[in-house]
């Protein structure tokens, strides 16, 4: 099981000591499309670090579908509001690809990131990542073609679980997307008739990363790159 | 010359205890903030945190086609520059001073020194940090989902919040470039929230009027934000 802990890149670089202290009482658990694994304003009871599932942090507001604003994978964890001393995230956890996580419960976590200096700057440095990630998703929402988006999606998608198949409805990629369902199928047509993807119910395979990383919007190079230089 | 505003003013410096506050406030360096004036641009490494006063600053995120869109305000509640204790090497927004005072500064240096103390500092940094992150999460969904309506109401209680008034020096052009829309959208807006006796606009300054049906009128983004940052800048966290 320790080698599938690993994984998870923020697990798979921590200094064995580190990681000593944070295993006990902490295990790998099934995530299955559709859990809530974190609820917006609730008390956060655990620390999941995705294997190989993709989780969407959504902002859930009144009457709209709630809207994705990152998407957290064996890059990444979920729990950044346990580093910076609050205990609970006003964003929600939702599986989007079933899988593994690593989970650890919240009060060893904090215990461990209080105790290991070079957990918490490794750790603090994640968070960081996160915010990134924020700040870009509030502009490329805003500017930012559907078609663009949609390919920095399944690019990012395709990253975090290692897979170039993706198991998805319209409907689905329209809320993460924040736009009617109408405007996802065109523009996925159109990625289609371009020859980067293959869509057919419920499932879209990434035919080609190359091209998919030209019709997205610079925003995927840019993440991709400051992950790099911070997490490395 | 007239006294600078206390270091107090700003609720990170006022949330340490006395001790610390004795110890920090002789390493701030007041300093004046125009309007326009860039505190560090997308990309760069910073030397300084600011605790903004009575002034707001804006971070905007810059889009490599140079177009640019507002994630988060800073003022009074907050401090400027969270990247130097966050562990990023540089910054992923460019901070603009959107509304002219001043703000104390501190430099990286210092900081680092402040945090080897294991004072309450860096602790309410990152509780601030926290607050930041709603507010940029609760941004990226109103750009998407309000209407300019409802987004001008939530852009003007969160800036008049960071200045604990109810008067707002600023352009419709500086609106419009902060929401990212057209000038001509914002001066539709705002004629509509004067015509309903909300705010008055004369020749770059807002006067809100009725501060109750302007939340009323704001979108659900603004109280979220609001709550979530009072919450972690409690005294009593």
């Amino acid at each position: 099981m320790r080698a599938e802990l690993a994984k998870n890149l923020l697990l798979g670089r921590l200094g064995t000591s580190d990681l000593h202290s944070l295993l006990p009482g902490s295990g790998p658990v099934t995530l299955h499309a559709g859990d809530k694994i974190m609820v917006a304003g609730q008390k956060l009871a655990h620390v999941h670090f995705p294997i190989d599932c993709a989780i969407s942090l959504l902002v859930e507001t009144g009457d709209r579908p709630p809207l994705e604003i990152g998407l957290v994978g064996r890059e990444g964890m979920l729990g950044v509001p346990l580093i910076l001393g609050a205990r609970q995230s006003s964003e929600s956890g939702v599986v989007q690809a079933p899988g593994l996580a690593w989970r650890i419960e919240a009060a060893r976590f904090i215990r461990c990131v209080h105790a290991s200096e070079p957990l918490r700057r490794r750790m603090q440095r994640y968070a960081h990542v996160h915010m990134t990630q924020l700040t870009e998703a509030a502009a490329c929402k805003h500017f930012h073609t559907l078609a663009e988006r949609l390919a920095r999606w399944l690019l990012m998608s395709a990253d975090r679980l290692q897979s170039s198949e993706l198991a998805l409805t319209h409907e689905y990629l329209s809320h993460m997307l924040g736009v009617r369902r109408a405007g996802t199928t065109l523009a996925a047509r159109g990625l289609q008739e371009r020859g980067l993807i293959d869509y057919s119910r419920g499932h879209i395979a990434l035919l080609d990363r190359g091209g998919l990383e030209s019709a997205s919007c610079p925003c995927y190079a840019r993440e991709k790159q400051q992950y790099e230089s911070l997490m490395r | 010359m007239v006294n600078p505003p206390a270091p107090e003013r700003n609720q990170i410096l006022k949330a340490l205890p006395r001790a610390e506050r004795e110890h920090l406030f002789p390493h701030l360096k007041h300093v004046e903030m125009p309007f326009g004036m860039v505190l560090y641009e997308s990309g760069a490494v910073l030397r300084h945190l600011y605790f903004p006063v009575d002034s707001i600053v804006s971070l905007l995120y810059v889009l490599n086609s140079g177009a640019s869109a507002e994630i988060a305000v800073v003022g009074n509640e907050g401090a400027v520059g969270v990247s130097l204790f966050m562990g990023g090497k540089t910054t992923p927004s460019r901070a603009v001073v959107q509304s002219a005072g001043s703000a104390y500064r501190l430099s990286g240096t210092r900081l680092k020194q402040e945090f080897d103390r294991h004072g309450q500092l860096l602790n309410v940094l990152l509780r601030y940090t926290q607050s930041l992150i709603t507010q940029m999460a609760q941004t990226a969904v109103c750009n998407r989902h309000h209407g300019l309506d409802q987004q001008l109401c939530r852009w003007l209680l969160l800036s008049l919040d960071r200045l604990d008034s109810n008067e707002l020096r600023v352009t419709q052009e500086l609106i419009a470039s902060m929401i990212g829309v057209r000038r001509e959208g914002v001066t539709e807006a705002a004629g509509r929230l004067q015509k309903l006796g909300v705010i008055r606009y004369s020749r770059g300054k807002i006067t809100v009027l009725d501060r109750a049906r302007l939340e009323a009128l704001s979108c659900e983004c603004y109280s979220v934000v609001k709550a979530e940052t009072d919450r972690l800048m409690a005294p009593h966290f």
